[in-house]
């Protein structure tokens, strides 16, 4: 009889432990659950682009989230490997770009659009990663 | 018995197993004690006629602002801009990792020995105006700049206070931290604009603001005697150096509490994420190190030996190299001077590189460098070939963004003057070496000199509070009584004095072994004004600290007993001709329309 007590002590006293993690897990908001409107950097594929707007498709990370970003006037574009300057008009669809700037007001705010190079090694790195499993934003 | 407790936890493994998802596979890298430190061999780096990034960094000690080349590690000139120079964001954004978006104009750099903030011109490389900060305020760092470049952040260490400065005009909030002892250290701005987070090295806590209006919202405890602080370009976390617990903190920016402990490697300093907030590099001072952190796994996934003792660091903007702003050289170099040369070590961090992990160029550098930052140099324009007073009144463009100094080159400046200020800023004090002087620590009279004798050794000062009435004459000599750094033991340690603030150009000793160092001045400002080691000496050189005490007649200086006032414009250290380049005072204090001055 005491061993049937201990033994259910245990098992539930794990399972309670176990549910609040798993619990804590599904609650936790940004950190750990892929990317939000609100993170300050967003990484993606162009998907469609307007009138200095652009819409993306998110890489790397275990779903794709699309996002429209709205270029602020003082928003540059440039290559991420040595920093050229670009118009907003050469940009493309399929470009791999990453995005900097804020959420305000219901709106995503460019402050910089830098064109990512698919064999930059953080790139190799972030694809492989998450073909491992080990996707971006995904934080332990 | 037995069989039951076995069997239940056969049941909560499977339940283990069931829950945490499957391990990913890890980084395989070599391990750093496999690979020589450095690379011998010719480099694309030895001789680019060109290069692609400038390192600016903050020389401390020389007082001035070292321009280097990356990757050729050369350096093209000395900015020269004050007494202590420590650190500085980029004007434009903080969007980004810590070289934020510029937008080319200028760089912000802090003087903590003169309690200033000084603007540079990067187009023309000289400095433009001088932010007077409120006195007392004691300065360590500007480091943070708003998300629409139109507000600093900077700590005052030295008397536990805070200030969101206005760019423009350099209007000020200024907030009390209490409870003393504290020290508001290395600060950084969220980059959405809602926060600005500083550590407290007295407090072993990050304290939270809110950037607009600026107020203190929190303090999250921490790691112990927390450093380097810093937002990622996710936004989503702060990365603290737990400087003696070996550790990293990781924030998370919506709780606002510790998210997860890293062990990093001992005596972690600074933090260096790349552009993508991939990994983050972190300068460990005690294991010589630099440590890569992976910011998915919040792991430690390699090591590089750096050579020695780290304080600073910097990431090119590409993310290609990393730059290990070492503190001694050990060993190192051929003898110059009295004051070695500390150095800067580039790192290629690209994986795919044959050269990864590798140390490509060690170079000596003069001053004792603080913090530095990397910009492409496509931001530079090349303003000798004529064009120079068309590109000042009617811009160019980076893409599509219009950069322009406007018809009177800034707000603030004479219409009919091009900026071209160099500060003369060093006080016109007496200084320098003396055979070594074995005399008792304290104060004693000779004639009507106030003659001061301090010792100071790893970490702290003999005496620690100094008093001399207002108007004393006073010969200050200062001896370094250490063998070897503390817990390091490097035998060349320097280490320094120098009162913060309207004493500090005229004080700023640089104790080597072996020789005193020696400042004579006339006390004429009342006040009370920390004094500190601005020679890095070791992980627990920031808590070298004392009092200097200017007291006048028939009272005793205080934080509010004091000619702050007149100290604060700061008149005193420049030429008259300079006065107009001086922005803030104590008279601008307090004059922002808090909740009214919005960051983003
Ligand atoms: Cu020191």
């Amino acid at each position: 009889m005491r061993e049937m007590r201990i033994f259910l002590a245990v098992v539930l006293g794990a399972a309670l432990v176990f549910t609040t993690m798993f619990a804590q897990s599904v609650s936790a908001d940004v950190l750990g659950n892929g990317s939000a409107i609100t993170d300050c950097l967003q990484i993606g594929k162009i998907t469609s682009i307007g009138d200095k707007q652009l819409t993306i498709a998110t890489q790397f990370e275990k779903k794709s989230k699309n996002y429209t970003l709205h270029l602020l006037p003082e928003c540059y574009v440039m290559t991420a490997r040595r920093g050229e300057f670009k118009k907003f008009k050469e940009l493309k669809k399929g470009d791999l770009i990453a995005a900097y700037g804020w959420y305000k007001d219901g709106k995503w705010n460019a402050r910089r659009i830098d064109i990512l190079d698919k064999n930059d090694y953080l790139i190799k790195r972030l694809a492989a990663d998450a073909k491992a499993g080990v996707y971006y934003k995904h934080e332990r | 018995m037995k069989r039951t407790v076995f069997f239940s936890l056969v049941i909560v493994a499977a339940m283990l197993i069931g829950v945490v998802p499957a391990q990913a596979k890890k980084t395989i890298l070599t391990p750093f004690d496999k690979r020589d430190w450095h690379v011998i061999a010719p480099q694309d780096s030895d001789a680019p006629l060109r290069d692609y990034a400038i390192l600016y960094d903050a020389g401390g000690v020389d007082g001035a602002v070292g321009v280097i080349g990356i990757p050729s590690m050369r350096t093209y000139r000395h900015i020269r801009c004050g007494t202590d120079m420590h650190n500085f964001p980029f004007s434009g954004s903080n969007a980004g990792n810590n070289n934020g978006t510029p937008d080319g104009k200028y760089f912000y750099v802090s003087d903590k020995g003169a309690d200033t903030i000084i603007e540079v011109n990067i187009q023309t490389g000289w400095p433009e105006r001088i932010f007077a900060l409120p006195k007392p305020f004691g300065i360590h760092h500007s480091a943070a700049l708003s998300p629409n470049g139109k507000y600093l952040w900077a700590t005052g260490e030295l008397t536990g206070h805070m200030l969101k400065l206005r760019l423009s005009d350099g209007a000020t909030t200024v907030l009390d931290i209490p409870p003393a002892p504290s020290a508001p250290d290395y600060p950084d701005t969220g980059r959405a604009g809602k926060y600005v987070f500083s550590g407290n090295y007295y407090h072993s806590a990050v304290m939270v603001f809110s950037q607009d209006p600026f107020k203190l919202i929190k303090e999250i405890p921490v790691g112990k005697n927390p450093h380097g602080t810093n937002v990622s370009p996710t936004n989503r976390i702060v990365a603290v150096c737990d400087k003696l617990s070996a550790t990293q903190s990781i924030i998370d920016v919506e709780k606002l509490k510790v998210h997860k402990v890293i062990p990093v490697g001992a005596g972690p300093l600074h933090n260096q994420f790349d552009t993508l907030g991939k990994y983050n590099y972190i300068s460990c001072f005690v294991s010589d190190s630099t440590s890569k952190i992976d910011m998915q796994r919040f792991q430690l996934v390699d090591e590089f030996p750096i050579h020695y003792r780290v304080g600073h660091n910097s990431i090119a903007p590409d993310n290609a190299y990393y730059c290990s702003q070492n503190k001694f050289s050990t060993g190192l170099f051929t003898p110059t001077g009295i004051v070695f040369a500390v150095n800067f070590e580039l790192q290629d961090i690209d994986e795919t590189s044959a050269t990864y992990g590798k140390s490509v160029k060690l170079i000596p550098v003069d001053g004792e460098p603080h913090e530095g930052r990397q910009i492409f140099a496509t931001y530079i324009q090349r303003w000798n070939t004529g064009k120079g007073q068309e590109m000042f009144s009617k811009g160019y463009d980076l893409g599509d963004v219009h950069i322009s100094f406007g018809e009177k080159g800034r707000p603030g400046l004479p219409a009919n003057i091009h900026p071209q200020l160099e500060p003369i800023h060093v006080g016109n004090s007496s200084r320098g070496w003396i055979p070594r002087d074995d005399g008792k620590p304290g104060i004693t009279k000779e004639g009507d000199v106030y003659v001061v004798r301090v010792k100071g050794f790893s970490y702290g000062y003999v005496p620690r509070f100094i008093h001399v009435p207002q108007g004393a004459k006073v010969r200050m000599i200062y001896t370094n009584i250490d063998k070897a750094a503390g817990l390091t033991k490097n035998p060349d340690v320097t280490m320094g004095l120098a009162v913060g603030g309207y004493y500090g150009p005229r004080t700023f000793l640089i104790g080597v072994r072996g020789f005193s160092a020696y400042a004579e001045f006339v006390a004429d400002k009342a006040g009370e004004f920390e004094f500190f080691c601005q020679h890095f000496c070791g992980p627990i050189h920031l808590e070298m600290r004392g009092t200097f005490f200017v007291d006048p007649p028939g009272k005793q200086a205080s934080l509010s007993v004091g000619d702050y006032d007149e100290i604060s414009k700061q008149e005193q250290m420049l030429d008259v001709r300079e006065h107009e380049f001086i922005v803030g005072t104590n008279k601008l204090r307090n004059t922002l329309n808090e909740g009214h001055e919005p960051t983003i």
